[in-house]
């Protein structure tokens, strides 16, 4: 079927579902109770479209227009007692050739809160790391299709999105001067062996074996010093990240090859909201030093400073319309980011429908300047556009997503 | 003539603007000790970053929609019902709260809180609160 054709039904037959599903009260059949205590199921699901002018997006074959952005996740939690909670989500998506399909436990965590100032969690737990990591897979929650992909990259999003180990959290309010809520962590790092750092490593020849990586962290935000206001500071330490993997250096000669770095990041981030405006900039810093081993041969040395950040607007114009716009900036390598190949720059312009219901639709225009390294992994990638990068990209991105 | 007038306008709008609460009670399980809430309790509570109060477990119940759930949501917790519905949502969906429960009427919210210990909800000025305390916010 042709893509404008394919476009047209599937926004077609979404409004006409939102439709129906918004006249009965799901609620009613998501919220339950089992053995005296009450059970809650929640759940979303996104459709979208991308389409690009030249450069292959995401591993999709946006240049021809490509429906293989679908993500869902659906969640179950309960209280156990007034003070203990459990619950768990499962996630999946299909985004290009990441994802194929293969659901993830996307947290899943017992939850006890000792006071107002002080709780653990503990389990698979979403990790706290500026504005919206922990929220990036949930379209609905943000004015934009697409987060700027200098902070939330869609293709990496294992290597933050959640980690297996505990949090210590709490809520302290200031008075006059609003509250300040902490959250630290430690664990080890999630791994997606459907993510865009697998894909990107088969290009090079590497077969990706393993990635073990601890990390510790910690978030502080501090909400409504004045009425709308939020600031926030987050540290993310990795001290030994090991990656260990293959190469074929000849065609009967396999070699091992290892990654031994460390990695710190450090995000500052702030929101401001006043009546229907929504203001938001974050800017972070990832820097990895480290070792790489090609078999027998002596070990490389090698030391990265990424950096990046956006600053964004989005005002509400009615109950029903949304206009948003940002700016993200993203320098894999700085200070050498000059040239297409050394930044990723994106102006984006974005409409956000809420149509009836929890169902939401959304049209966002990217305009893109650079395409990052070669072991940028993010959006780009050599595969997906054997006759070389352009140096700019204009994308079309349609997304509808309806949650319960 | 004209001072008057600016007097008598700006008393209206002050009128207007503290009359909001007003259209609304806040109301308690029998269970909750205390007879008085902060206004800062109170957005703490439903905002679910607190869940104590009074000297108990403390669980926010919700109108769903309506002009005392609009009245309430920006009185006292400064949002409008979309935001807030986000805000809620961005817990639910990474584990860190469940949904609070939201009922349709004054009259399920005055027997869902007369029920539930620790249960704390609004209900409009005018509603029969039999069996529940009312908090007053301070």
């Amino acid at each position: 079927m042709h893509t404008k054709t394919r476009l047209f039904t599937l926004i077609t037959v979404l409004c006409a579902a939102s439709a129906g599903l918004h006249a009965q009260d799901l609620s009613n059949y998501t919220t339950f109770q089992v053995d005296g205590r009450t059970v809650q199921i929640h759940g979303f699901v996104s459709q979208g479209f991308l389409g690009s002018n030249d450069n292959n997006y995401l591993t999709t074959k946006s240049s021809d227009g490509s429906f293989a952005f679908t993500d869902f996740g659906v969640n179950i939690s309960t209280q156990i007692t007034d003070k203990f909670r459990v619950g768990a989500q499962f996630y999946d998506r299909n985004l290009g050739n990441l994802g194929n399909w293969h659901p993830q436990l996307d947290w899943a965590m017992g939850d006890y809160k000792f006071a107002d100032w002080f709780g653990v969690r503990a389990g698979k737990v979403k990790t706290v790391l500026g504005l919206f990591n922990d929220t990036q897979d949930m379209e609905f929650l943000h004015t934009w299709a697409i987060l700027p992909q200098s902070m939330y990259p869609l293709d990496l999003r294992a290597s933050t999105i959640a980690h297996t180990g505990g949090d210590v959290y709490g809520n302290i309010r200031l008075k006059k001067f609003g509250d300040l809520s902490y959250t630290g962590y430690a664990g080890l790092q999630s791994f997606d062996k459907y993510g865009g750092y697998v894909y990107g490593l088969v290009n090079d020849g590497l077969t990706l074996r393993g990635l073990a990586a601890k990390q510790y962290g910690v978030d502080l935000r501090w909400n409504n010093l004045l009425p709308g206001l939020l600031f926030g500071v987050s540290y993310l330490h990795a001290p030994t990240s090991s990656v260990t993997a293959t190469i074929q250096v000849a065609p009967t000669v396999i070699f091992p090859f290892g990654i031994k770095d460390q990695q710190n990041t450090a995000a500052y981030y702030g929101e401001y909201k006043f009546r229907n405006l929504t203001l938001d900039g974050e800017y972070r810093r990832q820097i990895l030093t480290g070792t790489e081993n090609v078999g027998p041969l002596p070990a490389i040395l090698f030391g990265e400073d990424g950096r990046g950040g956006y600053a964004s607007a989005a005002y509400r114009v009615s109950k029903r319309l949304e206009l948003g716009t940002y700016h993200s900036r993203f320098y894999p390598l700085w200070p050498a980011s000059q040239g297409a190949a050394n930044h990723m720059f994106d102006t984006v312009a974005t409409a956000k429908i809420d149509l009836v219901g929890r169902w939401d639709l959304k049209i966002e225009g990217h305009f893109m300047d650079g395409y990052g390294t070669y072991y940028s992994f993010r959006g780009f990638y050599p595969q997906d556009n054997p006759a070389g990068l352009k140096p700019r990209t204009n994308l079309l991105v349609i997304r509808t997503g309806w949650n319960f | 003539m004209k001072r008057t007038s600016i007097l008598l306008g700006a008393c209206s709008l002050f009128a207007a603007v503290v009359a909001l609460p007003a259209d609304f009670k806040v109301i308690a399980n029998s269970s909750v000790s205390s007879s008085s809430i902060s206004a800062d309790e109170l957005k703490d509570v439903f905002l679910l970053t607190k869940n104590s109060f009074g000297g108990g477990h403390a669980e926010p119940v919700l109108e769903k929609g309506g002009a005392t759930h609009e009245a309430f949501v920006k009185s006292y917790l400064g949002k409008t019902d979309t935001a807030l519905q986000t805000y809620y949502r961005s817990l639910v969906f990474t584990g860190k709260a469940s949904m609070p429960k939201t009922l349709a009427a004054d009259t399920e919210v005055v027997a869902y809180v007369a029920k539930t210990k620790g249960a704390i909800g609004y209900v409009s000025a005018s509603a029969a609160t039999e069996g529940v305390k009312t908090l007053e916010v301070k």
